[in-house]
């Protein structure tokens, strides 16, 4: 098992290595969006799907991710690729600070407070001219690449982070920090009762969160060589991440996958073969939306899981076996607000529809 | 006239099974009495009746009218009415509001607030005040006269007697010769099994699910009754 | 002077921001959603109120308050029934949120195709510039009849909520869902009523908004933050608190566009915030 997954990973590898000078750079730029979409929806899926926590303010980190790449690389003189690690930093210590406000807000007023800080920050930034106002400013320290390189490292880097993405998120779930986060996620109180720190938990999910989207949103405006605060603190982005997760998947890491690439598919499928302008495909993307959280709460991926009886990337915990005399302990009457297992780590679409 | 009757009735919450082909019948006029210890399966029961638990199986016959796939709302204007374990009265209304609630069927009866309030005056004299200003057995009043004003032809008590003092039960069930003179039909769910065989016509008894015994409640003897509450 | 005039103003506006914030209120206190799509079925009453000004050029505007608001109870009931409805009894709390979300997303952009994303108003002519003398300030008509109107709107809810049969049967059901079924009331009858009373008195503030600014397809994100800010400002299930919460950030808003004319909704943010960290219960204890 070791050495497939080992043998599966090197080839990847290559295969990303390589692909620069195989394919376009129209459809490397795709691949590289693709690629940096899914890890920022991994972020949102980290928090929402197995912290508890519904962002919807998530943009604020893509913004100030790409304003502190922008400003350092251009204050420092310095091509932007050195500049990056500034982005994961700024986003988390910013994450930290602000949770001290938002974490005293429950679900949804969370969820709107976190935006609500997201258009304080654009607003101020639009306002101070050396970041460039509203109008927002170039990156003029792009020109210290080679332009040959500019698109081939945007790629690594975006592949780069999107299977740190996956596989750190895999890694955290696995960790005692994981399956704390896991508890908290099912029931807070209860969690809070045998021991774990909610808050600790769920600070560490935003913090990280913030700052996987805070690179991400850097290398992405590397390549957009330009930036304003209406795009980088757009809600679009949140909007982008929240439907990938949901719909193929909330709370399992597979799922953002299937989600990005029907989100890819969709947003192709509407602009190029129906030559529609960009409000449709957010128009067929939120009808998706809609129909999955009415009829498919769980996501898509679960679906196909199930049907093609693989199991890739789970993060499930097999419980030991139970003894005798406990046996009959599994008949007691399941309460309806709980998922099927404790030990499950999918957010279990079922459980919204049992007896209640 | 056989007012319910029940053939086989199973229940389920999720995956576990609450009741096992349950049968009984209330006649019209009657009062009929539902023991058993805690999770004998009584709440369910009842719940079952009035349509807030739909994973069930089995016929439910009210009036000769099946009301096993009916919805709850329309369940409660045939004429079947609850007093619900644990009185659940409404936080944010008053006395008299949470008691004109229960007269939103509209059904033909005698039952209204003034007579309400006569059969309990102690509410007459708090009816602007919120439920839980009033103690505990002032609120099961409220309950049961919320209950009684849609004018049921079966009234369904579930624990009345749970946690009130002795002297609040006598006055309770004291009202339900009242009510039973009004033309109501009685379904009363106890603990206490004296309390129950004493105002009851015939009684069952539950353990886990099932009954276990059923007859007269004067000629059923203590030690029969204690091997079917506690199971032999 | 001017400080004091703005001062007035903002309260004047205030009122207006509370009617925002009051729909949202009604329905987080009845059904405990958070009705994501709030600011888009603001602004769309908006564009219809446009679309009837200008179908109907002699009416005048404040008079098509009554029939918007009627098409807006209409489309909340429409939008409980179909949709909300399906998702309000599951436990997940996030159901309903991340639900309406998705119908803002499609509202918005809807609007954009359909309507353009050209700023528009709806002239309120000679009474948006009139102004009274009261005290030696200078405050304008329209402020004043948007408070009042405001003022009478919130009575009247809150006369509805105590005082009729209609209103009792929504507070119990907010009470408790399943023992009002009891009663022979169906729960979600009950929502899509109250939902579209909410977008009703949405539909009132977003077309008197129409009147004072303009607006485009995307102001509607505006619109819900307001609105939710309002509401967690002045105390979650209170309605009365609203209106104080909408008061207070509507002088911050007019104050700070005072100091600083591009802020826009920054100062009531920040006050926001502020009052997220300092009073996170909101400036009322809630009823409930």
């Amino acid at each position: 098992m070791r050495t497939r997954s080992a043998v599966v990973l090197l080839a990847a590898g290559a295969i990303v290595a390589a692909l620069p000078w195989a394919i376009g750079e129209g459809v490397l730029r795709l691949l590289s969006e693709f690629l940096l979409m899914l890890a920022m929806a991994q972020m949102w899926n980290l928090l929402a799907g197995y912290a508890g926590l519904v962002s919807m303010g998530q943009q604020v980190f893509v913004g100030l991710g790409a304003y502190s790449l922008y400003l350092t690389s251009v204050s420092l003189a310095v091509a932007p690729y050195w500049a990056l690690p500034i982005a994961p930093i700024v986003c988390a210590l910013v994450a930290a600070i602000v949770a001290l406000f938002l974490f005293r807000l429950r679900e949804a007023y969370f969820a709107i407070g976190t935006w609500v800080f997201s258009e304080v920050v654009a607003l101020i930034i639009s306002k101070i001219e050396r970041l460039g106002g509203e109008r927002g400013m170039g990156l003029p320290t792009a020109r210290l690449v080679d332009p040959r390189w500019l698109e081939p490292l945007n790629f690594w880097i975006s592949a780069a982070i999107a299977a740190a993405a996956l596989g750190g998120t895999y890694l955290l779930l696995r960790s005692r920090v994981g399956l704390g986060l896991m508890t908290v996620r099912d029931n807070d109180v209860a969690a809070a009762s045998i021991g774990v720190d909610v808050w600790r938990n769920r600070l560490i999910a935003f913090v990280v969160a913030a700052a996987g989207c805070g690179l991400a949103g850097a290398v992405s405006f590397t390549a957009t060589l330009y930036v304003a605060p209406s795009f980088a603190f757009d809600p679009n982005w949140v909007v982008e991440m929240m439907f990938i997760v949901l719909i193929g998947g909330i709370g399992t890491l597979e799922g953002p996958v299937l989600g990005a690439v029907i989100y890819f598919a969709l947003r192709e499928l509407v602009t190029i073969a129906f030559g529609l302008s960009a409000g449709w495909y957010l128009v067929g993307l939120g009808t998706v939306a809609i129909a999955t959280m009415l009829f498919e709460p769980a996501g898509l991926w679960p679906l196909l899981r199930d049907r093609l009886r693989v199991d890739w990337l789970s993060v499930r915990r097999i419980p030991p076996p139970l003894p005798a005399s406990a046996v009959a302990l599994r008949r007691a009457p399941a309460d309806a607000a709980t998922p099927a297992s404790r030990y499950d780590a999918t957010r279990d679409g079922g459980s919204s529809r049992s007896a209640g | 006239m056989t007012l319910l009757e029940v053939e086989r009735l199973e229940a389920f919450y999720g995956d576990f099974q609450a009741l096992f082909g349950l049968s009984m019948r209330v006649e019209a006029g009657e009062t009929v009495a539902l023991i058993g210890a805690n999770g004998a399966g009584k709440s369910t029961f009842l719940r079952c009746l009035v349509g807030l638990l739909d994973d069930k199986r089995g016929a439910i016959r009210f009036a000769g009218q099946p009301i096993d796939r009916e919805p709850a709302e329309r369940i409660s204007r045939l004429g079947l009415s609850l007093v619900p374990e644990g009185r659940l009265l409404f936080p944010s209304l008053t006395v008299e509001e949470n008691l004109l609630m229960g007269a939103l069927n509209e059904r033909p009866g005698s039952w209204t607030l003034r007579r309400v309030y006569d059969l309990f005056p102690v509410l007459a004299e708090r009816r602007r005040q919120m439920p839980n200003a009033l103690s505990g057995g002032q609120q099961h009043m409220v309950a049961i006269g919320r209950a009684l004003m849609s004018n049921p032809r079966l009234l369904l008590c579930d624990e009345i007697s749970l946690g009130l003092a002795p002297v609040v039960v006598d006055q309770i069930y004291q009202s339900f010769a009242r009510i039973r003179s009004e033309g109501a039909s009685i379904v009363l769910v106890e603990q206490d099994v004296k309390r129950a065989s004493t105002a009851a016509d015939r009684l069952y008894c539950l353990l886990k699910g099932r009954v276990t015994l059923e007859g007269s409640a004067r000629r059923i003897g203590l030690d029969q009754l204690s091997r079917a509450y506690f199971g032999a | 002077m001017i400080w004091v005039e703005t001062v007035v103003n903002g309260m004047l506006y205030g009122g207006l921001y509370g009617l925002l914030g009051v729909g949202l209120a009604l329905i987080v206190g009845v059904m405990r959603v958070v009705n994501l799509s709030h600011g888009e079925f603001i602004v769309l009453s908006a564009f219809i109120g446009v679309s009837l000004s200008g179908m109907l050029p002699w009416v005048y505007p404040l008079a098509l308050l009554l029939p918007v608001a009627i098409i807006a109870f209409g489309l909340g009931f429409l939008l409980q029934a179909a949709l909300v409805n399906r998702v309000v009894t599951r436990p997940d709390p996030f159901a309903s949120i991340l639900l309406t979300f998705g119908v803002a997303v499609v509202m918005r952009n809807l609007m954009v195709e359909g309507f353009g994303a050209d700023p528009r108003n709806i002239p309120s002519g000679r009474l948006a510039h009139a102004s009274l003398a009261i005290g030696g300030l200078s405050v304008g008509v329209l402020p004043v009849f948007i408070l009042a109107l405001s003022v009478a709107l919130f009575t009247a809810l809150q006369l509805v909520l105590t005082r009729t049969r209609f209103g009792r049967i929504v507070r119990a059901t907010a009470d408790n869902r399943d023992v009002v079924r009891l009663m022979g009331v169906n729960p979600g009858r009950v929502y899509n009523a109250v939902m579209g009373l909410s977008l009703a008195l949405a539909s009132v503030a977003g077309m008197l908004l129409a009147m004072r600014s303009s607006f485009t397809p995307y102001s509607g994100v505006e619109r819900l933050l307001v609105a939710f800010e309002v509401v967690v400002l002045g105390g979650l299930g209170t309605f009365w608190g609203a209106m104080a919460g909408g008061i207070v950030l509507g002088v911050a808003e007019l104050l700070g566009l005072r100091f600083d004319p591009n802020a826009g909704p920054l100062y009531a943010h920040l006050l926001f915030l502020a009052g997220v960290l300092l009073r996170p219960n909101g400036l009322f204890r809630a009823r409930t």
